[in-house]
């Protein structure tokens, strides 16, 4: 009983933490995609899913998309659109990669980052239904491969330091 | 689980993904060589059709449609060289505007004015073939190297 009230509450504040960065990191834009992130958000998903496991981090991912759209009143638009298929393509992405166990912390960053340009890329190509978009990706790419690599060593210092709770 | 062999593919995975991206980036910085540009399609939302054509070879603009539910767009101004048409980017709930500006002597076109988060879409600056894409107002400016005349 009391270990599923922290399980919850400690997964209520880290999805806290997560919109907190995800809104913040918006204010932040350095390339003319709207929704083009550093991915600040993703450390906490990265936590996630080392101390919860990969379905919970699904969930966390959604969740996360949904709240930052209501907190910001961006329900329903194409910002939100791109935001939730690059959120998605990132997190079952970074869950499998995590299950397999072929690469480290690092790697499966990376390859989130990686699955969050082509989730909305994707999503851009259906809104305005042209592959002209597709022009963006290796720009967008250059970039989210080091952004990658920063939030999986972010995400490693903390896991390192969050290990001491148990959760599951 | 091996943490050093997780690292060399850690290392590996990052190369591969810059070999790629390296490749494209060169591919289209040394080798691809795009042809003339002669028109400029202004598309509006996911229709197929332009809304707008920039004939850049016959120097003229062909406004082939109005746009749905503001039929008074798009609209051309002859002296300035602009197109303004109205976007998807609602500011208190009224559509914002969009002004693209053309010039025949460069063959280039630039969103001028739109209203969107951090003006995304002017910020990509003047173009002479890659496409100008404004997602938060569902406008895009697509470079063409034929037109029918050269076509017939």
């Amino acid at each position: 009983m009391t270990k599923d009230v922290k399980k919850m509450t400690l997964f209520a504040n880290l999805l806290a933490i997560a919109i907190i960065l995800n809104v913040l990191e918006s204010f932040i834009t350095i390339i003319p995609v709207p929704g083009a992130k550093i991915g600040l958000a993703n450390i906490v998903t990265l936590m996630i899913l080392v101390m919860y496991g990969p379905k919970e981090s699904i969930y966390f991912v959604i969740l996360r998309v949904f709240l930052v759209a209501i907190l910001t009143g961006k329900l329903l638009n194409v910002i939100f659109y791109m935001s939730m298929a690059g959120g998605l393509f990132a997190s079952i992405g970074m869950a499998a990669i995590f299950k397999s166990q072929f690469f480290s912390m690092i790697g499966v960053s990376v390859i989130g980052s990686v699955a969050h340009t082509i989730g909305q890329i994707l999503m851009a190509m259906i809104i305005l239904s042209t592959v002209t978009v597709v022009s963006y990706v290796p720009s967008m790419l250059l970039f989210s491969v080091p952004a990658g690599i920063v939030t999986g060593m972010i995400s490693i210092r903390f896991i390192r330091a969050i290990k001491s709770v148990n959760v599951s | 689980m091996n943490i050093s062999k997780q690292n060399k593919r850690d290392v590996l995975l990052v190369l591969v993904l810059l070999f790629i991206v390296g490749t494209v980036m060169g591919y289209r910085e040394w080798i691809y060589e795009p042809g003339e540009t002669t028109v400029a399609n202004v598309y509006y939302g996911n229709a197929s059709d332009p809304i707008v054509v920039i004939d850049f070879f016959n120097q003229e603009i062909i406004i082939s449609n109005t746009q749905p539910n503001a039929a008074q767009y798009p609209k051309h101004n002859v002296d300035n060289q602009t197109i303004t048409l109205l976007g998807d980017y609602e500011i208190d709930s009224i559509r914002q505007e969009v002004v693209l500006r053309y010039n025949f002597e460069t063959k280039t076109v630039e969103i001028i004015e739109e209203e969107s988060p951090y003006h995304v879409c002017s910020k990509q600056g003047e173009s002479d073939g890659e496409a100008l894409i404004c997602l938060p107002n569902s406008i895009r400016v697509e470079f063409s190297t034929a037109t029918q005349d050269f076509i017939l």
